[in-house]
C-alpha cells in the first residue's frame, strides 16, 4: 500500500507511477488497479486501443510496449495527445487498421492492446487537426490525466 | 533555376566557392517516400521501384548523369525512420551516412526526400539526418498530390526553420528536379545545415513535438485523406468480398498466363524453331550442325520459349506490387502467418519469392528479429518461383488435358498449377511452424503493417521491370544454359567409337559418358518414376532450375529416337502421368538454385544454413515425388 501527498487525493484523479502506468487512488489512498470486468461501462471502458470500436476515436495516452517498438510506433505517429481512429479490421477479424496522422496502419490485437487510450472529447476533436497532431511540450500526459 | 518550374525552391546565401570538391551524395528518406524513383531520374538507372515501404533494402550506387553530374556519384539507401538501427536494412542507412560502411565512400553532402503527404510524421527523421552536419538538400516529394488534396507548406519557412534549402518535386513526374543541380551547384564548400533548434537525439517523444512545432510554423496543412483509396479497400479488405477478390485475383492471374499466354509461347517457340531451321543450310552437316542446333539451340530454345509467360507473370506481380495491394494482402494472410509463428512483416518478402527468391532473401532485412528473419530465409526457397514456371508449363502441357470447367474460366491445366504454388506455400508455412516451435523459437514480435495509399501503376515503372526480367532470362539463357547444354552435347557425344569401316561415330545415347551417368544414378531416382534422363535433368537443374528444360530438350534432341518429336511429345512417350506428376511436386519443394544458396550464404555468413536447406528439401522433394509417384500408380492403374 502507498500513502500519496493529500493534493493527490481529488476523487477521480488517476497519477501514474514512476514506470509510467497509470494508478488509480481512492478516497483514503490506497492505490488499485481496476480490473477490466470491474470498469464500469459506457465511454470510460475504452482505455486500451484494442477496445475501439469500428469508427471510433480516441486520444493516445501511452504505449506499454518494449522501448525499441514503441519507438518505431511514435515514429509512426503513435505519439500522446494524437488521435486514433480504429478504421476496419482484416477481413480475418484481426489485425485493426487505424487511421493516425494521416496514415493507415494496421497492428495486431497483442499491440494494440499495450497502447492505452483514453475517449477524444468533443475538444479534442476541435482543437486537435487529425492530420498534423499537436506539441506536447507543455503538457505531460503520461504523467497527469484526467478521467471523465 | 529555369523560370518552367512552379515550385519554388529557397537557398541560402552562397557562401564563396571553395577547391574542397564533392563527390558522393547519398539520398536518405523514409520508407516509400519515394527515393528510388527520384534515384533513377537522377541517374538514369533502373533500380526496382514499388508502392509499399521495404523495397530497396541494401545502397546502390550511381552517377548523376540524369542531371548532367558526371562527376558525382549518388548513393541510394533503403528508408528508415530514424537513426536509431532497428533493422539490417535501417543499418545499412545509418552506416553509410555515417562513412562507416566498408567498401562505400563517405556521403559529402545528403539529399534528404520526405512524403509531404504526411509531411508531420516525415520531419521526424529530418531532425537526426541535419544533426549528423552535412550539407543537406530537403525534397518534399509528391507535392502535385499534395496540393490536389488541399495541402499547402510554405517551403521558405520551412527552410528557415531547418537552416537547410527545401524544394518541391514529384519524384514520379520529373518536376522541380532542377533544385538539386543548383543545389550541388553551391556545395563547393560544404556549408552545413544551421537549423533554428532540434529536440534531444534520440528521444522520440521529443522529436515528434519538435517535427509537429516545425510543421505548424511553416503553415503546413495536410492533405485530406484520400477517400478513394478507402473506398477501394472497403471492398478488397471487406470480410467476405476481401479473401474471395484475393482469389479471383490470383487464379484470375494464372488463367491470363496460360489462355494468352500459351498461344503466345506457341508462337514464339515456333519462330524460334524456324530461326534454327533458317540457319540449319548454313551450316556443314555433320558434329557442328548437330552441336549447334540439336544441342544448343535446341537446348536454349526450349527454356526461351516460356519467356512471354514469365512477362506476363511478371506484369501481373509488376501491377499488383506499384498499386499498393501487396500491403492489402499480406493483412489478409496475417492470421495464417501468425499460426505459423512467423513474423508479420515476412509477408512481403515470401510474395516477392514468387518472382524470384533471390531478391525476397534480402528483403527479410526488413525483418528486426534476428530468429524470425533466419526462419523467413529458410522458408523462402519453398515459394513457387518464375524459374519453376517453365518446367510446370512444360510438364502439365504434355501431360494435363486440356479441360476447361465453369463455362471456360477455369482449366484443369490451371488448376494443376494452382495445387502446385499452394504444395510450395503449404511447405513453407509447415516448415516455418516446425521451425518456430523449436529451434527458431522466439517472443513473438508485433507487426506494423503500413497500407500505402492506392497508386495507379505508369506505364515506365511496368515497362522497365519487364525490360529487366527479359533481361535477366536472356543472360540466363546464354551463360548458364548455354554452357549446360554444350557440355551435355559433348558428354552425350563421348566416347566416340570406332564404327566398321574407318569412321568414328558417336557412340549411342545410353552409352555415352551421360548415359552411363544416368543409369549410375538412376537406382536413387527409379522409385520416383524418372528415367535417367530426367536424372541428368536433375542433376544440370541444380544450377537454375529452368536448366532442366534445355537439358531435356538437348538429350531428346540428342537421342535419334525422338530426334525429330517435339519435346512434349517426346517427354509424353517417355514418361507416365506419376511420374510426371511427380517431377512436378518434386520442383515444388527441391531447391534447386545455386544463386539462392549463394544468396543464403552470404545473409547468414555460413554455408552450414544452405546445406541445411539444401538437404532438408532435397529429403522433402524425394518422399513427396515418390507419395505422388505411387498414388497416381495406385489411382490411375
Amino acid at each position: 500500500m502507498q500513502i500519496v501527498p493529500q493534493e493527490h487525493l481529488n476523487p477521480g484523479v488517476c497519477v501514474s507511477d514512476h514506470n509510467g502506468r497509470i494508478l488509480n487512488y481512492d478516497q483514503t489512498g490506497r492505490s488499485f488497479r481496476l480490473l477490466l470486468s470491474k470498469r464500469p461501462k459506457g465511454d470510460r471502458q475504452v482505455s486500451m486501443l484494442s477496445e475501439l470500436k469500428i469508427g471510433q476515436t480516441a486520444v493516445l495516452v501511452a504505449l506499454e510496449l518494449p522501448e525499441s517498438v514503441q519507438n518505431h510506433l511514435m515514429h509512426m505517429g503513435f505519439v500522446p495527445n494524437a488521435l486514433v481512429t480504429a478504421l476496419r479490421r482484416a477481413p480475418a477479424g484481426d489485425p485493426t487498421v487505424f487511421a493516425i496522422d494521416g496514415m493507415e496502419i494496421a497492428l495486431r490485437h497483442e499491440t494494440a492492446e499495450a497502447i492505452r487510450v483514453r475517449p477524444a472529447t468533443p475538444d479534442d476533436l476541435n482543437v486537435r487537426l487529425p492530420n498534423t497532431g499537436e506539441s506536447i511540450e507543455d503538457e505531460a500526459p503520461e504523467l497527469f490525466e484526467v478521467v471523465r | 533555376m529555369s523560370a518552367c518550374c512552379e515550385t519554388p525552391a529557397f537557398v541560402p546565401p552562397t557562401p564563396r566557392p571553395s577547391s574542397q570538391a564533392l563527390k558522393t551524395v547519398a539520398l536518405i528518406g523514409p520508407p516509400n517516400s519515394g527515393k528510388s524513383t527520384l534515384f533513377n531520374r537522377l541517374t538514369g538507372l533502373r533500380q526496382k521501384v514499388a508502392n509499399y515501404p521495404g523495397v530497396t533494402v541494401e545502397q546502390r550506387m550511381g552517377v548523376m548523369a540524369g542531371v548532367g553530374r558526371d562527376d558525382l556519384t549518388l548513393i541510394d539507401l533503403p528508408g528508415i525512420y530514424s537513426l536509431t538501427p532497428y533493422s539490417e536494412d535501417a543499418r545499412v542507412s545509418i552506416d553509410v551516412l555515417k562513412g562507416k560502411m566498408p567498401g562505400t565512400p563517405k556521403p559529402d553532402a545528403v539529399i534528404l526526400v520526405l512524403d509531404s503527404l504526411h509531411l508531420t510524421r516525415q520531419l521526424m527523421l529530418a531532425a537526426p539526418v541535419l544533426d549528423v552536419g552535412l550539407p543537406t538538400l530537403v525534397l518534399l516529394n509528391m507535392t502535385d498530390l499534395m496540393e490536389q488534396r488541399g495541402g499547402h507548406i510554405d517551403s521558405l519557412k520551412l527552410a528557415r526553420e531547418l537552416g537547410a534549402p527545401v524544394a518541391q518535386i514529384s519524384a514520379t513526374h520529373g518536376t522541380g528536379l532542377d533544385a538539386v543541380p543548383l543545389f550541388l551547384h553551391q556545395q563547393t564548400n560544404r556549408n552545413a545545415p544551421t537549423p533554428l533548434a532540434l529536440p534531444v537525439m534520440g528521444n522520440a517523444a521529443s522529436t515528434h513535438s519538435w517535427a509537429a512545432q516545425v510543421s505548424r510554423k511553416t503553415g503546413y496543412q495536410a492533405p485530406l485523406s484520400v477517400e478513394g483509396t478507402r473506398k477501394i479497400d472497403n471492398i478488397l479488405l471487406h470480410p467476405i468480398w476481401g479473401p474471395l477478390l484475393f482469389l479471383v485475383v490470383v487464379v484470375g492471374v494464372f488463367e491470363v498466363v496460360f489462355s494468352i499466354g500459351q498461344p503466345l509461347s506457341d508462337g514464339f517457340g515456333d519462330l524460334l524453331a524456324r530461326m534454327g531451321e533458317f540457319v540449319r543450310p548454313l551450316l556443314p552437316a555433320g558434329w557442328l550442325q548437330s552441336l549447334v542446333l540439336d544441342g544448343a539451340w535446341k537446348g536454349i530454345s526450349s527454356v526461351l520459349v516460356f519467356l512471354p509467360q514469365i512477362l506476363l507473370l511478371f506484369l501481373f506481380i509488376g501491377i499488383l506490387e506499384d498499386t499498393g495491394y501487396l500491403a492489402r494482402a499480406a493483412l489478409i494472410a496475417d492470421r495464417v502467418m501468425r499460426t505459423t509463428g512467423l513474423n508479420g512483416k515476412a509477408f512481403i518478402p515470401l510474395l516477392s519469392a514468387y518472382a524470384c527468391a533471390v531478391p525476397a532473401i534480402m528483403a527479410t532485412r526488413t525483418i528486426e528479429n534476428k530468429r524470425d528473419r533466419m526462419a523467413t530465409i529458410l522458408v523462402t526457397p519453398f515459394m513457387t518461383c518464375s524459374a519453376r514456371l517453365p518446367v510446370y508449363m512444360l510438364l502439365i502441357a504434355a501431360f494435363i488435358p486440356n479441360i476447361v470447367y465453369l463455362h471456360g474460366f477455369l482449366g484443369l491445366r490451371t488448376i494443376v498449377m494452382l495445387g502446385l504454388y499452394l504444395a510450395g506455400f503449404v511447405g513453407a508455412m509447415t516448415t516455418a511452424w516446425l521451425l518456430k516451435s523449436s529451434i527458431l523459437k522466439s517472443s513473438e514480435t508485433p507487426f506494423i503493417l503500413e497500407l500505402p495509399q492506392y497508386r495507379m501503376p505508369t506505364l515506365r515503372s511496368l515497362g522497365i521491370r519487364l525490360m529487366d526480367r527479359a533481361n535477366v532470362f536472356l543472360r540466363q539463357a546464354g551463360t548458364v544454359i548455354l554452357s549446360v547444354t554444350l557440355a551435355l552435347w559433348v558428354l552425350a557425344h563421348l566416347p566416340v567409337v570406332h564404327v566398321a569401316g574407318s569412321a568414328y561415330a558417336a557412340p549411342e545415347l545410353a552409352d555415352s559418358i551421360i548415359g552411363r551417368l544416368g543409369h549410375f544414378i538412376d537406382p536413387a531416382i527409379a522409385p520416383l518414376g524418372f528415367n535417367w534422363k530426367i536424372g541428368i535433368g536433375l542433376l544440370s537443374s541444380v544450377l537454375a532450375r529452368e536448366v532442366m528444360v534445355s537439358t531435356m530438350g538437348t538429350l531428346y534432341g540428342a537421342d535419334p529416337a525422338t530426334q525429330a518429336m517435339h519435346l512434349q511429345t517426346a517427354l509424353h512417350h517417355d514418361m507416365t502421368l506419376g511420374g510426371a506428376l511427380a517431377l512436378m511436386i518434386f520442383f515444388a519443394f527441391a531447391m534447386q538454385c545455386t544463386s539462392t544458396m549463394a544468396v543464403v550464404r552470404r545473409e547468414t555468413n555460413s554455408w552450414k544454413w544452405p546445406a541445411i536447406q539444401f538437404l532438408y528439401m532435397l529429403v522433402l522433394a524425394w518422399g513427396a515425388a515418390f507419395v505422388v509417384n505411387h498414388a497416381v500408380m495406385a489411382i490411375f492403374g
